[in-house]
């Protein structure tokens, strides 16, 4: 081993958490190493991404009120049903209505790539220093304390704090002793199609909506209901996402082929809606898979599993803080992000990295007034239930209140919590919002 | 390193060769069941008289779902060293 150099704080990660913890433990003093595997930010993060409008509004200010890499706003979900191949039903129930929307959006689009690359150089502009092409392949840890990382070059970088923001693989808090790996019941591989497609194509298409497709699992265009996610299509600005999950393992235990993903697209392929109006448009561009967590949140023994331990915070998907609402988990890993940085600041100040001084963490995650509600939504579970019932009526019935109008019925809530939080602690937060949506749709545009 | 390299039904991602295995599979608790082959998109896993064993890291998208699926724990995953293994720029 090739003794490094000592940090204040190293963090594992720079995804969509890692840069933020990483530029908030910059910004307040501490010497901190954000490490990242690939040769640039992003390019090793697989997503079809649109991170909601929560996200940017609780989440950090500098993003809020930066000029960050999106792709397109999103306003409205079509959920989109197919029966013998055709598309028998739109429901455009779920929409920002104009003249609000789209200038007033539900979410933005994404690539990865950019929008990472943008999130470390704003961490390195406060002073982290960034390191990429370095893996962490272990911890070093000393009388149960976790005090830095071993890289894959075999050198040893030591820290006070440890940020883990590895997501779902979860290496680092495993070798940590900290966690176990997730089930692979809640862990879905995506499959993801991208497009170019030419702009108007696009506004005339898709408009500002997410399109979901849903069908019963006798059309064998998707995982059966429960096994998997519906169709997505994200539309982006000149281009198009496409994206069909399957769990690794049903819950009865049958272990499920992958290979299955790809009898899926052919079918989708051949329903009407891509047939007439996407296939003349489109260009294939990548073919690309990632796995994620899914329903973590829903299964106790996941959900509990620690988020901390002498030394080390975890956050986003590598604390379990997926998304099972809206299959987002960017903003959960933002707000953990800001919670961790925070936690470790105040963990040096006080010159006490134990476990129990960083207890206060996991207390501030549970606090937190979207978090716990966003991890643990059971609608979408429900769709296994309606595939079993056999019934259409009780599967748009369901799809309506994951996706459609009746979301607003268990989002709200927490959302409103989040509103009132904000708006307590600095009412001028509210400008901020507004100039946001104004200044996103003018980067857009 | 090596040559970035693609393949035609992979369009969007380069790859850079991995200078040495990040995954291997220990024999001793290999069941033979098959799980890791029939979880892994990138054909990286074969079986042979009855044991899983790394056939090709080339289509490897580092996702673990072969770590995430092994019930035996015989899957050993790391990360591919110094930046290489897979890149997109449309993830």
């Amino acid at each position: 081993m090739m003794a490094g150099a000592e940090y204040d704080v190293i963090v594992v990660g720079a995804g969509f958490g890692g840069p933020v913890a990483a530029r908030e433990c910059a910004q307040a003093g501490l010497s901190t190493l954000l490490l990242e595997r690939a040769s640039t930010p992003g390019q090793k993060v697989i997503s079809s991404c649109t991170i909601p409008f929560y996200g940017f509004l609780f989440g950090p200010e500098w993003i809020r009120n930066g000029e960050p890499p999106i792709e397109r706003p999103i306003s409205g979900i079509r959920n989109i049903f197919i029966r013998d191949g055709k598309t028998y039903r739109v429901d455009n129930s779920f929409r920002v209505p104009a003249p609000l929307g789209p200038r007033i959006a539900i979410g933005y689009t994404v690539y990865c790539r950019p929008f990472c690359t943008w999130l470390a150089e704003r961490a390195v502009e406060a002073g982290a220093e960034l390191r990429t092409s370095t893996a962490a392949v272990d911890v070093i840890k000393e009388g149960g304390a976790v005090r830095g990382v071993i890289t894959d070059g075999g050198e040893e970088l030591r820290c006070r704090i440890l940020i883990d923001a590895e997501g779902v693989q979860n290496l680092v808090a495993t070798r940590a002793g900290i966690r176990k790996p997730y089930r692979p019941e809640v862990i879905e591989l995506c499959l993801l199609y991208d497009f170019e497609m030419g702009k108007e194509d696009i506004d005339r298409v898709c408009g500002y909506n997410l399109e979901y497709f849903w069908a019963m699992p006798e059309e064998g265009m998707i995982a059966p209901l429960g096994r998997g996610s519906a169709v997505y299509i994200f539309p982006y600005r000149e281009s198009i996402h496409m994206t069909i999950g399957q769990f690794l393992k049903a819950d009865d235990g049958e272990v499920l082929n992958v290979k299955l993903l790809d009898r899926y697209y052919e079918k989708f392929f051949q329903t009407d809606r891509w047939r007439d109006l996407y296939e003349p448009r489109v260009k294939l561009r990548a073919r690309i898979w990632d796995t994620c967590p899914i329903y973590a949140g829903l299964y106790p023994d996941q959900r509990n599993m620690p988020t901390f331990g002498e030394g080390i915070l975890l956050l986003g998907d590598a604390a379990g803080l997926e998304a099972a609402a809206i299959a987002d988990g960017v903003p959960t890993a933002w707000f953990s992000a800001q919670i961790a940085a925070q936690t470790a600041i105040e963990s040096l100040r006080a010159g006490d990295t134990s476990a129990s001084f960083l207890s206060r963490y996991d207390r501030r995650l549970r606090e937190h007034p979207l978090i716990t509600a966003l991890i643990s939504d059971p609608h979408r579970r429900d769709l296994a239930q309606a595939a079993k019932s056999g019934d259409e009526a009780e599967m748009r019935r369901r799809v309506n209140r994951g996706w459609g109008i009746r979301l607003m019925g268990h989002l709200a809530p927490p959302v409103m919590r989040a509103v009132y939080r904000e708006i307590r602690r600095d009412a001028r937060v509210v400008k901020s919002w507004l100039d946001m949506f104004n200044r996103y749709w003018r980067l857009y545009a | 390193m090596g040559h970035p390299y693609s393949f035609e039904e992979i369009p969007g991602v380069t790859w850079i060769p991995v200078p040495e295995p990040f995954i291997s599979v220990d024999a001793s608790r290999c069941t033979g069941c098959g799980d890791c082959v029939r979880v892994c998109l990138g054909d990286v896993f074969r079986l042979r008289n009855e044991k899983a064993e790394v056939a090709s890291l080339d289509r490897c998208m580092e996702c673990a779902a072969c770590l995430f699926i092994c019930e035996a724990g015989a899957i050993h995953f790391s990360w591919p060293a110094r930046g290489s293994g897979y890149r997109s720029e449309w993830g």
